[in-house]
Order: structure tokens, then sequence, then C-alpha cells
């Protein structure tokens, strides 16, 4: 054999080693720096306006001064009854996914279907809802129109929250409730649900936070009106809510005071947003805890 | 309801290894499950199925209804106002001028894949950086750092992002490099863009990494190489498929964007005028300033404005119909991609 | 068996003396000291969790990868200080090769799986690297199998293949000493004797040191045999003499299985 070829360690990719490392860092301090910048110019912009008065107060269409009351709730009832309608859906879908599909082609379909719907704009779910809620059902721009809608963004959520939950209940959990003679019905019920409970409702709050935030699906379903009466809980009635009046204030024009207006909406919804993750973590940890 | 549970599981095993026919008496009559039981435990998983199937006809059904429209303005049917259309002059033409009966869509569909192409590349080589380093370099506690910001930032609205770029960003960047002209356009959507789908970028890539046989970079670095060598040269090829489905699904994100881009991109495509009409060299830098529009602007723009039925609103939904299967043509891709990870 | 009665004493490679080692909080290595001859085989055997794998690690500070660890005390190379402030690392790990317990083989072709290592020292001749690898797949007595698909995946080869693709590829760097951490566990008897023999073969120029869980192994292929117990050193001597003549309790313990 002949001479073999020299092995040298190379001092460029030490050096670019170290600068590699040295941007990791920046990049991930970075991505922090703009968390912070973002909450930080929200929080600040929408501070001066945030009161009781502006929460509580009706909105103005045409003066300076309104406050966002109807929207807040409208949010809140949006919220509400988008989870309460898809709530039974995701359950159910998760529940066949993770229990009956079994695992071959149909529950590889099923996920497709998931997937997709998951990943479907929410501005085509708009388009959806608006042609059969608002125009086919005659609906027009509804709390009924938005809530059905916005459901359909829930759904995919929540049902792989509830099949990944499911998923992870130990196994011979379930073998001795089976063991006992009890059904597969009741084994879901009593044992793998009971089980999966916290993961789900970490799934709802996260859920319910990405409802709360949509507005694109409220834009073209529950319009961007509020009633007149408060509180107004028919669901005939259109329902502007916090996000949409966000956005239609500033791109409409006509209040005066509308820049004020949006930031302390958003100041609001970033207020929302703080408390929801508060309480996903909190969830989280008791996850940990009983798993531990 | 409880007692076939709760009475034997106060001593589980001694029934459950039992094998039947030792079982010495058959149980008093309350041991045994009520028909109701067994006939819910037998029909239950029916409702179950319905819900998944309810799933299914929700895809199918978004299909038919988006198509009841978007195909409308190509075809003579009874509720339609305007004139028929041919597909060449919608999908192949740079003219929109409803108002001329033109209806080109080319202006909408080079906005939504410049804006969308730049923020893939801000976000995609950050976001595939920020998840090796999250799985491989960073200390725990920083891992954990990550994991929260990206979890916030990803649950920010699009329309608190989009009040960001407007009272922020836009006068911030008009006010430094433009010297006050107007900043709407790409630049900004993108890089708004970009934060917004950055978190599922990394968190599809963190999971890639972690997924990765962990003495994959011990044998590289046992051979003498730098972390850097192992992760760029290693870790990050045999992360590879999974990483393009982590981007195609970040993509996927960015080009159904509607709300946050609608409220900084200026919504209107003045882009093309300014390409096509600029002396300058290089008139790129400038049109990423322009106003410009999207596929998901004008829709968001122009559908509350225009009447059902008539061509322009069909249009309008002929491009809704479009982002589904786009959708769908990516979420097929992603499928194609795991499996040819899996091989 | 295959090991020489009383091999003539060769040079010390690696010297160990009152070596600690802790993760985080937890002690693993408490007190080490040994001696390891040049061109020989070493086996380390003890029960799992006893720091035999920590302790192979340590040679070519690889335990760096992972996170914060404490190492105290004397490993030498040729009488070199490991740990020495300013000693190059990838020079270390150039010389001192491993394999791991499980086949670690880089998802490119079995080609670029061997050519990684010389790629990474700047070798960038094709005919240079063409060279460095068949020499190192013939040593890996992998050659004859594999030199009609160089350009195929190496993860599609079977387990016993890709070890030994492993070995190759640590071997393509000529390092002096090459450390096995349970090399054969993960495969089947077949598989197992191909390594084993390869490891007699190699030991001509290399140093070797093989941890294993598997006592026959042990005799089998090493001249050198020691004993850990909770992170410490219960005895290390010939492996004709730890397996017939033992001078301590529980070393007799052990080989007889009467503990671990």
């Amino acid at each position: 054999m002949q001479t073999r070829p020299v092995l040298r360690s190379s001092t460029t990719a030490k050096v670019v080693d170290r600068l590699m490392l040295g941007l990791l860092w920046t990049l991930a301090l970075g991505f922090i720096a703009v968390l912070l910048l973002f909450v930080g110019a929200i929080l600040k912009q929408g501070w001066p306006v945030l009161n009781l008065g502006f929460l509580t107060r009706m909105p103005e269409t045409l003066e300076a001064g309104g406050g966002i009351k109807p929207q807040l709730f409208n949010s809140i009832y949006l919220v509400v009854l988008s989870l309460g309608l898809s709530l039974p859906v995701g359950l159910g879908a998760g529940i066949y996914m993770s229990e009956y599909a079994g695992r071959g082609r149909a529950l590889r379909f099923f996920r497709l279907c998931i997937e997709t719907l998951a990943a479907t704009p929410s501005i085509v779910l708009a388009l959806f809802g608006m042609i059969l809620f608002v125009q086919t059902m005659g609906w027009s721009f509804s709390i009924r129109s938005g809530a059905l809608t916005l459901a359909l963004l829930n759904i995919p959520v929540i049902t792989r929250v509830t099949e990944l939950s499911l998923l992870a209940v130990p196994r011979d959990l379930k073998e001795a409730s089976y063991g006992l003679g009890a059904t597969k019905l009741q084994t879901i019920l009593k044992v793998s649900l009971p089980y999966a409970a916290t993961g789900i409702l970490t799934g709802l709050v996260l859920t319910a936070g990405r409802a709360f935030g949509e507005s694109a699906i409220l834009v073209f379903t529950a319009g961007t009106n509020v009633s007149a009466q408060f509180p107004d809980f028919r669901w005939t009635v259109p329902g502007e809510t916090l996000s949409v009046h966000l956005w239609y204030v500033t791109s409409d024009g006509t209040l005066p005071d509308a820049r004020e207006i949006a930031a302390g909406t958003a100041a609001v919804m970033i207020l929302a947003l703080l408390i929801l993750n508060l309480l996903v973590r909190f969830l989280d940890r008791a996850i940990r805890r009983r798993t531990r | 309801m409880n007692q076939p549970s709760d009475s034997i599981l106060g001593d589980p095993l001694s029934i459950a290894v039992l094998p039947a026919s030792t079982q010495v008496k058959p149980g008093p009559s309350d041991f045994r499950l009520s028909r109701l039981h067994r006939l819910a435990d037998r029909w239950s998983h029916l409702l179950f199925l319905g819900c998944s199937l309810l799933v299914v006809a929700l895809i199918a059904g978004i299909l038919v209804f988006l198509s009841s429209k978007g195909l409308a303005a190509f075809l003579p049917l009874s509720g339609n106002t305007g004139r028929t259309l041919g597909f060449s002059e919608v999908f192949l033409s740079a003219d929109w001028a409803p108002s001329n009966d033109h209806y080109g869509i080319l202006p909408f569909i080079g906005g939504s894949l410049t804006v969308t192409g730049l923020a893939l590349l801000l976000a995609a080589p950050t976001g595939i950086l920020t998840g090796v380093f999250i799985a491989k370099l960073a200390p725990s506690w920083m891992r954990t750092l990550m994991r929260q910001v990206m979890d916030l930032l990803v649950g920010i609205p699009s329309v608190v992002y989009g009040i960001f770029g407007l009272t922020v960003m836009l006068p911030v960047i008009s006010r430094t490099w433009l010297k006050d002209a107007p900043a709407s356009g790409f630049a900004v959507s993108a890089m708004i863009l970009a934060v917004m789908i950055v978190p599922t970028i990394v968190s599809l890539s963190t999971d890639a990494f972690e997924s990765l046989p962990q003495n994959l970079d011990e044998g590289a670095q046992a051979l003498g190489a730098s972390r850097w060598q192992a992760i760029a040269s290693v870790l990050i090829p045999a992360a590879g498929p999974r990483l393009i489905t982590a981007a195609v699904l970040g993509l996927g994100r960015a080009i159904g964007e509607a709300m946050a881009v609608q409220m900084v991109i200026g919504n209107n495509p003045q882009w093309i005028a300014l390409m096509r009409e600029s002396t300058d060299r290089a008139p790129f830098l400038r049109a990423l300033f322009t106003p410009a529009a999207t596929l998901t602007t004008e829709l968001v723009q122009e559908l509350p404005n225009t009447p059902a039925g008539s061509t322009w609103n069909n249009v309008l939904f002929a491009m809704g119909l479009m982002l589904y299967l786009l959708t769908m043509l990516l979420i097929l891709a992603t499928r194609r991609l795991g499996r040819g990870a899996e091989a | 068996m295959l090991n020489p009665k009383t091999p003539e004493t060769k040079p010390v490679k690696l010297s160990v003396k009152d070596m600690h080692f802790s993760y985080g909080e937890k002690k693993v290595l408490d007190g080490l000291s040994l001696d390891i001859h040049a061109e020989r085989v070493t086996a380390i055997i003890g029960p799992s969790g006893c720091g035999k794998s920590t302790f192979l690690k340590c040679f070519n500070r690889i335990h760096e990868v992972a996170s914060e660890v404490k190492v105290g005390g004397d490993m030498q190379i040729d009488g070199i200080d490991i740990y020495r402030g300013g000693i190059d690392v990838v020079d270390l790990r150039r010389r001192i090769g491993m394999v791991f317990q499980k086949p670690n083989p880089f998802p490119k072709s079995i080609y670029e799986n061997v050519a990684y290592g010389p790629r990474l020292f700047g070798v960038k001749d094709r005919a240079a690297l063409d060279e460095l690898v068949e020499d190192a797949l013939r040593k890996a007595a992998l050659w004859d199998e594999v030199k009609d698909r160089l350009k195929e995946s190496a993860t599609g080869m079977s387990g016993g293949q890709q070890q030994r693709l492993c070995i190759a590829r640590a071997l393509a760097v000529s390092p002096e000493v090459l450390l096995m951490d349970e090399p054969c566990s993960a495969l089947d008897p077949i598989a197992t004797a191909k390594i084993e023999e390869l490891i007699i073969e190699l030991k001509e120029h290399l140093t070797i040191v093989i941890v294993t869980h598997n006592m026959q192994q042990a005799a089998r292929v090493s001249d050198y045999t020691a004993l850990f117990w909770l992170g410490r050193l219960v005895e290390m001597d010939l492996t004709e003499r730890i397996f017939t003549t033992p001078r301590e309790r529980m070393t007799e313990d052990y080989i007889t299985g009467r503990f671990g």
C-alpha cells in the first residue's frame, strides 16, 4: 500500500463551529426578543386606553370614546358556542380513531381528512360558511352562522388532541378494565376518557384561544355589527367579536379614535392570550405530575 | 351502572387471572351487564364512526359548495348575472379590472407566491436551525423557554400581528428607510408571515431532530466532527424529508393567511405596474415596498362588495377554491414525503 | 481459547489514575486506576449501571456531547493528559475511535459513511479516498460483501453488516485505539462471531477496549479483563487469571453468576 494521505484536523472547522453555535444562540435569543418587542409594543400602545370603562361601554360608530363591551361578550359567547358544537364531534371522531379504526387504511384515511381540515385556510372555511349558512340557509351574518363555521376550525384540533390523549392511556389500565368484564364502551367512558381528560382539556383551552383570535371566518359569517341590546343571547343577531372589531376599525376608518380602540382591543386580546397560556401550562404541569 | 367495575376493582388480579371455567360461582345477577350496556356497547361505535364520517363529509362539502360558486364563473348557469368566462382569461391573464369585465387573477397568484416565498425564505432556515438548536444544543432551561416562546407566538391572533405591522413596523420602516414614503407591500407582509409560521416549522423540525437516533451525532463526533459539522453533514440530511414536510406545512399556513397580510400589504397590485414601467435597473427592492395583493387579501377586500351571482363574485370564489385545492395538494405532498422518510 | 495464555507484555497505551466522574449530582465513577496495554484487547465487564460505558466515553471525551459532567483525576494516552487544556479534541478523537452499542451508520451511502472521517480531516482527492475506503472496508472484513454496492444506502444493510461498517468507518482515520461499547449487544450470534473474529484480527495494530455484559465474550476475545462494580474497579488482570483464579471474592461471585 502507498503512503496514506495526511489526516490533519482543520482549524477552519473549529472556527465555523464557534460561529455557527453563536449564530444559533443569536437566532434563538432573536425570537425571544421578537416576542418581547411584540407583546411589549401592543401592551404599551393599549395601556392608556385600557380601563374598566373601555371594557364596559357600548361602542360608538361615528364618535370617539366607544367601548368594546358587546364585542367582548360576543367573543366569549361565540367561543363557548363553537366549542359546544365541535366538542361532541371532535370527541367522537377522536374516540373512533384511537379505539375503533384499527391501524390500517381506515385510520390513515381519517387522519388524512383531519389533517386536510386542519390545514384548510380559515378564509376558505369562511367562504364555505358564507355560502352554506349565510346564503343557502338564509341565516345572514349571525351568531349561529359564525358559531357553526367556527366549529369547523375547532373540530380537527379537538379530534387530534382526543386521539393522542387516548393513545397515551396505559394499556394495562385498559386491560385491567377489560379483565373485569367491562365492555369496550364502559372502558372508554370510565377508564380511558377520565385518564385522558386533562390532556383533552389542555387541547380545549388551546382551541378556545385559537377561536378567540380568529377573524377571517367571522368577518364573513358573524358580520361586523353588534346587536343594539346587551346582553343579546339570540343566535340570529350579528355578532362582531373583538378580533373582527380590531380589524374593522382599522380598515373602515369612520371612527376618529380608531387607533386607540384598535390598540386597546389588541392589548385585551394579548392579555387574554397570556392568561390562557398560563392556564395551559398549569394543566400541562398537572399532567406531568401525574405521569411521573 | 357502576357495580361491575366498582365492586370488582377492589381485587382486580384475582378475577382477571382466573380462566373463565374456574370462576366458581356465576356471580350474582347484578354482576351481569345489563341489556342496556350491551346494546350501548354494540351500537356506540356507530356514533363515533358517524363523527369521523362527518369530518369526511365536511371535506367533501367544502369542495362541493366552493365548486358550486367557483366553477359558476366558467359555466353558463341559471343564477349567473354576468357572462361566462374562459379559463385562460382568468388564470393566464394579468388584467384585473372587474368593472371593465377583465378578470385576470395572475396578479394575485403572483402576489401570493411572492409573499409566501419570501416568508418561507425567512422562516424555513431560521426555523430549522432553531429546531436543531432546541433539540440538540440548548441547555434544558433554554429548551423550555424556547418552547414557551413558540407557543405564545403561534397563539397570537392574526389581527394582532396585523395591527403590530400597521402601527409599528410600517411607520418605523417608512421613517427610517423610505423617507416617509408608505412601506406597505411584500417586505413587511413577508416578515410578519415569517414570524407567524416560524413556530410551526420550529416545532416540527424539533420533533424531526429529536426522533433521530441519539447516537447518530455521537457517531459523527467520535470521528472528530465538530458539533456544527455533525449537524450539517449528518443530522440535517438524516432529518431531510421531515424538514421539508415542516417547510411545506409552514408554506400552507402562509399562503392561506388572510387578515394579517391584508392589513399591511396595501391591497392593490401596484407592484406589477412598477415592474413593468420601471426604468430602474433593479426595481425589485422598490417592488418589495410597493402595495400588492394576494388571493386571500383580495377575497377579504372585495367579497363583501360584490353581489352574489355576479361574475366578479364567482371569480373570487374560484380563487377560494384554488386555495382549497392547493391545501389538499400540499397535504398529499407531505404524505408522500412521509412515506419517503419511512422507506 | 483464542488468546495466548500469557501475552507478552506490551507498553502502556492508556493510563488512568484516581479518576472521578460525576453527572450532575450523581457520582458515576469513583477513584479508578488502571493501565491499558497497546495492541491488546482489554475487556471491561460488570453489572449494568456500574459505569463501564461512561468510563469508555471518557477516553474520547464524547460524553461532552451530552451535558453537565465533571471529570477529575488523570487520564493519559501515550503519557499525554487527555483532559489537559489546549489538547486538540478533534485529533484525540481521530486517534481514539469508537464503536457504539447500536450500529449507527449515517443515512448515506456505504462509501460516504467510510469516507466521512477522512473528509473531515481534509482528504479531498478522489483516488486517495477510494483507497482509504477500500482499505478500511477490507480491514473490517466487509469489502467482499459490499464492493459492488458502495453507492447504496447503508441503512439497508443487516445489523451485523452495519456494525462492521461502523468499525470500518472508525478505522478509516487510522486510529490507535478502538473503543467498543457493547458492540454485539444488538446482534445475532452469527454476526457476533464475525465481530469477535474481527476484534482478534484488529488487535495486531490496535489497542482495543471493549465493554461487554457477556462474560463468554470477554473470555473469548480479551487479553485483559477488568471488573467494575458501582463505579469502582474490583479487579483487573490477565483474562486467563480472572476467569480461573481471581484474587477477589467478588470477582469469583460475578464470574460464576452469583450476583449481577
